[in-house]
C-alpha cells in the first residue's frame, strides 16, 4: 500500500519504520529537515519536506493515489486539515491524532464532513489501557481480541508456581478444564511456542490467552489474584491524568493526584471533583511518604519525564505498592527497568503507533480474510494475530490434525458463533468464525499463510483435494 | 567498518558483471571469433564474487559502508572487466587493460589504444558495454536486480549517483533503481532504432548506442563518429548526448504526467542555456574553416554536446579549431552534465549553486546584515548542501592540480598534461593536443595511467568514496 505520514515526530518515526518493514510503501512529510534526514538515512522510505497541510506538498508526495494517510504532528489543526486536504485530493483512508477533548466530542461531524476516517487520541487511549491494567492488576500486561471477549495476559513466572517443572501435558484436569491457553512464553529474549511437551522454568514470561472468567481463575489457582484495587496514586498531572481519574472515578476507585503546578492542580480539581489533588513534587519521597503511599493499592507514574516516572516507581514497588505502572517513551529503558521488576511499562507514543498499525494491516487485506487485531509478543518478532474468516479462506472444516501448518504457528482461539473455543485436535475453522493465531516470526498477513501447502502436495494422498481447494480459489 | 557486508555487496556485484559478460562472449561467439577471453573473465569474475557473497552479515548498510563500497567495488570491478582485455592478447600490459577498463566503466572513454578498427568485434563490444553498465551505476544495477540487499541500500545509491542532492523517485530504493534502469533501458532501445532506421549496421548501432548512452565515447572506428562521415548520424548521436545528460528524474517527472514541473527544473534551463550559448558562440568562431553555417553549426553542436555531456566522442578534429573554440570546449569539460544523470564533470547543478552563492556573497557584502537563502526549483537549499558542493568543487580542483602534478613527470606539454586529467576527471575522454580526439593515452607512462583511473573513479563517483578508501580510520574494524 500506499501511505503517507504527516509529522516525522516519534510517532510518525515508529510507524514508518513498523510499516516500511511491512513492505509498504511510505512516504513522510514533515516540515524540519533535521528529522527527515534521520529518517532518510535509516529508513526505505521517501521524504518529502513541507507543511503537511497544504495541497501542493501532499500532491507531492502522491496523496492523489495514496490509500491510506495518517497525520500525526503535534497540533490537532494541522492534522485535520491535512486529512481534509488529502481525502479531497483522494486518498482513500485518513488517520489523524486528536488530543484536544473539544474535538473529539464531534467525532461523527468530523467522519462525515472532513473526510477524516479515523481520529486516535493518545492520551486517552493510553489511559484506557492503564485504567485496564488496574482494573486487572494480577498482569503486567492485557491485551483484548473479539471487542475484549478474548484476553492475552503476560506474567513472569516466579519460584514456586505449581506449574514450573512439569510438562504442560501433565497439568493437572482442573487447570486443563480452564478456557485458556499457554500460547507463548518469552525465555531470555527468546519466544518459544509451547506443545505439550513445554515445560515451563521460573522466570519465564507467559503468555496466557483466553477467555476473561478462564483467566482470573487461573490467576486464583497460582494466587497472584491480587483483590481489588481501590486506592490508585498517580503522580503527575497531565492530559493522561486526566482521562485516567475520570475513568476510575466511575469504576469507584480513590484517586490521589500529585502535581508540581498549582494552576494545573486548579483545573484538576474542577474537573474531577472525586479525586484528591496534592500540589508538591512528586519525585519528592518525603511528599509520598507522608502521602501514605504504601497503604495505596496502586501507583501510577505519569510525569512528562521518563527518568522521574522510572524512578519513582521503582521506589513505590520498594515501598510494597503492589501495582505499579510506569509511564516511559523510551523504548531501551522499558527492557533495562524489567529486569529490575518493573512489569507494566506503557508507552503512548508506541501505544499509539500499534493502535495506528493495527487499522492499517486490517486495510490491506480486504481481498483475502480481515486481519482485526494484532499484538507484538516478547522483542523477538512474534506476533499474535485475529482474522475473520471468509471464502477465500481455504481448508474450511478440516480438523485442525490434518491441517499442515507453518512451523511455529499456534491456532489459539476460535471463536465459532460467539462461543469462545479453545481448539483441540477436532476443532475446524468454520465460515464466519473469528480466528486468534500465534506466530513466531512475522509475514503472516493472510491466514491463509498459516498453512504450509508445500508439505501438503509432497505427500501426495491429499494433493487432490488440496489442488480441488484451490481450484475453487481461482 | 563491517567489511563483511561490503564484501559480501561487492561479490554479489562482481556475480552481476560476471552475467553481464555473457553478452559480449554470444558477440564473439556469432562473430566466429576465438571466446576464451570471456571465459577467463566470467571464471575469474564469478569464482571470486561467488566465494565473497558466501560471507554472512546480518547487520545494515550505514552511510560509511554506502561510502566504503562503492569506492572499493569500483576498482575490483575495474580489475576484473580488464580480464577480458588482458586474456585477447591486444594490449601490452595489465595496467593498459586496467586503464582501458576503468575507462569504460566509469564512462570516460579514453584509450590507450591506438587503433581500434581490427581488434576482435567481442572486445570491442564489451569496452563499450562497460560503458552502458557503469553509466547508470554497477551498483544501482545490483540493487536493482538483488532487492535482498534489503533497506538501508538508498546509502550505496547515494555514494554511486552523481550530483549534490540525490532524492528517491518512490519510497523504496530497490524500486527506484528499477525506474531509473527501465528509463536508461527504453531510451538506448530509441537511439538503437533510430540509428538502424538512418541506415546504421545493427552492431555499430548497439556499440554507438551504448556509448552513448552512458555518455563513454569508445567508438569502433579510429577517428569516431566522424569517420561514418553521415550528418543524420551525428545529429541522432548529438541529440541522444544531450538526452542522456539529463537528469533522469525528469523523465520520470514526464513520464508521470508532470511536463510542466520538469520543464520548469533550474538546473535543465541552465543546461540548455549553457549549450545553446556555447554552440552558437563556436559555430561563429569556426565559420570560416568550413563551407557553409550549416555545416560549421552542426560541428559545433556535436563538439558542445559530446563534450558537456562528457562522451568524449568526434565528429571532427576539434584541437584544430581557434583557441576561443578549443578554450570553450575545455571550460565545457569541467562543467559537465546535470546531476542525476549518466554524464561527469563537475555537474551543471553545482555550477549553478556556486553561482548563487557568489551572488549571495556579494549581496551579503553591499548589506552586511541582509539574509538570504539559495533557493534552487523553487526551494531552500539547505546550507549544509551548499557547503558540500563548495567542499566538492575545492576538492575537485585540488585532486585536478595534484594529478597533474604527477602527470608532468611525463614531459608533455601544459596543454596536454591539463587535458588529459581534465578529461579522465570529468569522465569526457579526449583532451587537447596529444590527447585530442585524433591522439590516444598510450605514450603515458604506468604510473600516470594508474594515477589517471583513479582521477577517473575519483570523478565517476564524485570524490568522496574514494577519498573514504584511502582513509586509513576506514580500514579500522571500530
Amino acid at each position: 500500500m500506499n501511505i503517507i505520514i504527516v509529522g516525522d515526530g516519534k510517532v510518525g518515526y515508529t510507524l514508518a519504520e513498523l510499516l516500511s518493514q511491512e513492505d509498504h510503501n511510505i512516504t513522510i512529510v514533515d516540515n524540519n529537515s533535521e528529522a527527515l534526514r534521520k529518517a532518510d538515512d535509516a529508513l526505505d522510505v521517501m521524504c518529502v519536506k513541507g507543511n503537511g497541510a497544504s495541497i501542493s506538498v501532499l500532491r507531492e508526495a502522491g496523496a492523489e493515489h495514496a490509500d491510506v494517510l495518517i497525520a500525526a504532528t503535534s497540533l490537532d489543526e494541522v492534522n485535520m486539515v491535512c486529512c481534509l486536504n488529502a481525502k479531497h485530493l483522494g486518498t482513500n483512508f485518513t488517520v489523524a491524532r486528536v488530543r484536544n477533548v473539544e474535538y473529539t466530542v464531534d467525532i461523527n461531524a468530523f467522519k462525515r464532513d472532513m473526510g477524516i476516517d479515523l481520529l486516535i487520541n493518545p492520551e486517552r487511549a493510553t489511559a484506557v489501557e492503564i485504567a485496564r491494567l488496574l482494573r486487572f492488576p494480577s498482569a503486567a500486561n492485557i491485551e483484548t481480541f473479539y471487542r475484549g471477549r478474548v484476553e492475552l495476559m503476560s506474567f513472569r513466572a516466579r519460584e514456586g508456581d505449581f506449574f514450573l517443572g512439569q510438562p504442560l501435558s501433565s497439568l493437572s484436569d482442573r487447570v486443563k478444564g480452564l478456557p485458556i491457553l499457554f500460547c507463548a512464553a518469552d525465555r531470555n529474549g527468546q519466544v518459544i511456542i509451547p506443545d505439550g511437551s513445554f515445560v515451563p522454568q521460573a522466570e519465564d514470561r507467559i503468555y496466557l490467552i483466553g477467555a476473561p472468567v478462564g483467566v482470573h481463575e487461573f490467576f486464583k489457582l497460582i494466587g497472584r489474584y491480587a483483590s481489588h484495587i481501590r486506592n490508585v496514586f498517580v503522580v503527575g498531572g497531565g492530559r493522561i491524568t486526566n482521562y485516567l481519574a475520570s475513568i476510575l472515578e466511575r469504576m469507584n476507585m480513590r484517586v490521589k493526584i500529585v502535581e508540581l503546578k498549582e494552576d494545573r492542580c486548579r483545573q484538576l480539581s474542577e474537573d474531577l471533583p472525586h479525586s484528591l489533588i496534592i500540589l508538591g513534587d512528586g519525585t519528592d519521597q518525603e511528599l509520598l511518604d507522608s502521602e501514605n503511599l504504601e497503604e495505596s493499592d496502586a501507583f501510577v507514574a505519569l510525569t512528562d519525564r521518563d527518568e522521574d516516572n522510572l524512578i519513582i516507581s521503582l521506589y513505590a514497588m520498594q515501598r510494597k505498592v503492589p501495582k505499579v505502572v510506569a509511564k516511559c517513551n523510551r523504548q531501551n529503558y522499558t527492557g533495562i527497568v524489567r529486569h529490575l521488576g518493573l512489569e507494566s511499562v506503557i508507552s503512548p507514543k508506541l501505544f499509539t503507533a500499534n493502535q495506528i498499525l493495527q487499522i492499517v494491516r486490517g486495510r490491506q487485506n480486504s481481498k483475502g480474510s480481515v486481519m482485526n487485531t494484532l499484538y507484538k509478543i516478547g522483542d523477538s518478532g512474534a506476533e499474535a494475530m485475529e482474522f475473520v474468516v471468509n471464502q477465500t479462506t481455504r481448508h474450511l472444516g478440516t480438523p485442525l490434525k490434518d491441517l499442515h501448518l507453518k512451523r511455529g504457528i499456534l491456532v489459539a482461539v476460535i471463536i465459532h458463533q460467539g462461543r469462545t473455543i479453545i481448539p483441540e485436535g477436532s476443532s475446524t475453522i468454520e465460515m464466519g468464525d473469528t480466528v486468534i493465531i500465534i506466530s513466531s516470526g512475522h509475514g503472516i498477513l493472510d491466514i491463509n499463510d498459516i498453512f504450509d501447502d508445500s508439505l501438503l502436495e509432497r505427500r501426495g494422498d491429499n494433493s487432490e483435494d488440496d489442488l480441488l481447494d484451490r481450484g475453487l480459489e481461482l | 567498518m563491517n567489511f563483511k557486508l561490503v564484501f559480501r555487496l561487492a561479490g554479489k556485484t562482481l556475480l552481476v558483471e560476471a552475467a553481464s559478460m555473457i553478452l559480449p562472449l554470444c558477440v564473439a561467439l556469432l562473430y566466429r571469433e576465438d571466446p576464451t577471453p570471456f571465459f577467463f573473465g566470467i571464471g575469474i569474475t564469478a569464482g571470486v564474487g561467488f566465494l565473497l557473497s558466501l560471507l554472512r552479515s546480518d547487520t545494515r548498510f550505514h552511510a560509511r559502508e554506502g561510502f566504503f563500497s562503492a569506492g572499493l567495488i569500483w576498482v575490483l570491478v575495474g580489475i576484473c572487466g580488464a580480464i577480458p582485455f588482458y586474456a585477447c592478447g591486444y594490449f601490452d600490459s595489465f595496467v593498459d587493460c586496467f586503464f582501458e577498463s576503468i575507462s569504460g566503466f566509469t564512462t570516460t572513454g579514453s584509450s590507450i589504444l591506438r587503433a581500434v578498427e581490427g581488434l576482435p568485434m567481442g572486445i570491442l563490444f564489451w569496452r563499450s558495454f562497460t560503458h552502458w553498465l557503469g553509466g547508470m551505476g554497477i551498483l544501482v544495477l545490483t540493487i536493482a536486480l538483488l532487492p535482498s540487499l534489503g533497506a538501508r541500500t538508498l546509502h550505496i545509491m547515494k555514494a554511486e549517483s552523481p550530483g549534490p542532492i540525490i532524492s528517491k523517485l518512490v519510497p523504496r530504493a530497490s524500486q527506484t533503481s528499477k525506474i531509473l534502469y527501465t528509463i536508461y533501458f527504453g531510451l538506448t532501445a530509441i537511439m538503437v532504432i533510430c540509428l538502424l532506421v538512418a541506415g546504421m549496421p545493427l552492431y555499430d548501432a548497439l556499440v554507438n548506442s551504448f556509448a552513448t548512452a552512458g555518455t563513454g565515447g569508445f567508438s569502433v572506428l579510429n577517428i569516431s563518429i566522424g569517420g561514418y562521415q553521415n550528418p543524420v548520424f551525428e545529429v541522432i548521436i548529438g541529440v541522444f548526448m544531450l538526452l542522456f545528460s539529463v537528469n533522469f528524474a525528469l523523465y520520470f517527472l514526464i513520464l508521470s504526467g508532470k511536463v510542466r514541473q520538469a520543464l520548469k527544473s533550474d538546473e535543465l534551463r541552465f543546461f540548455l542555456a549553457v549549450v545553446a550559448a556555447s554552440v552558437v558562440l563556436i559555430s561563429i568562431n569556426i565559420n570560416s574553416l568550413y563551407p557553409s553555417y550549416l555545416t560549421s553549426l552542426r560541428h559545433a553542436f556535436f563538439q558542445v554536446s559530446t563534450i558537456i555531456s562528457t562522451t568524449g566522442f568526434s565528429s571532427v578534429d576539434f584541437d584544430l579549431w581557434p583557441e576561443f573554440s578549443r578554450t570553450l570546449l575545455v571550460i565545457l569539460m569541467l562543467c559537465g552534465a546535470c546531476a542525476g544523470s549518466t554524464g561527469g564533470g563537475m555537474k551543471c547543478s553545482r555550477i549553478l549553486l556556486l553561482l548563487k552563492c557568489v551572488r549571495r556573497e556579494i549581496r551579503q557584502i553591499l548589506h552586511p546584515r541582509s539574509v538570504s537563502v539559495v533557493k534552487l526549483d523553487g526551494r531552500v537549499v539547505d546550507e549544509k548542501v551548499l557547503h558540500s558542493v563548495m567542499v566538492f568543487l575545492g576538492a575537485y580542483m585540488l585532486i585536478t592540480f595534484s594529478a597533474m602534478l604527477v602527470v608532468a613527470l611525463d614531459d608533455f606539454s601544459f596543454g596536454t598534461t591539463f587535458t588529459a586529467v581534465v578529461a579522465c576527471i570529468g569522465n569526457i575522454g579526449p583532451g587537447l593536443e596529444q590527447v585530442g580526439p585524433m591522439g590516444n593515452f598510450a605514450d603515458f607512462s604506468h604510473l600516470s595511467k594508474l594515477i589517471l583511473s583513479m582521477c577517473m573513479i575519483t570523478g565517476r563517483l564524485e570524490i568522496l568514496p574514494l577519498l573514504v578508501l584511502f582513509s586509513k580510520s576506514a580500514w579500522q574494524r571500530v
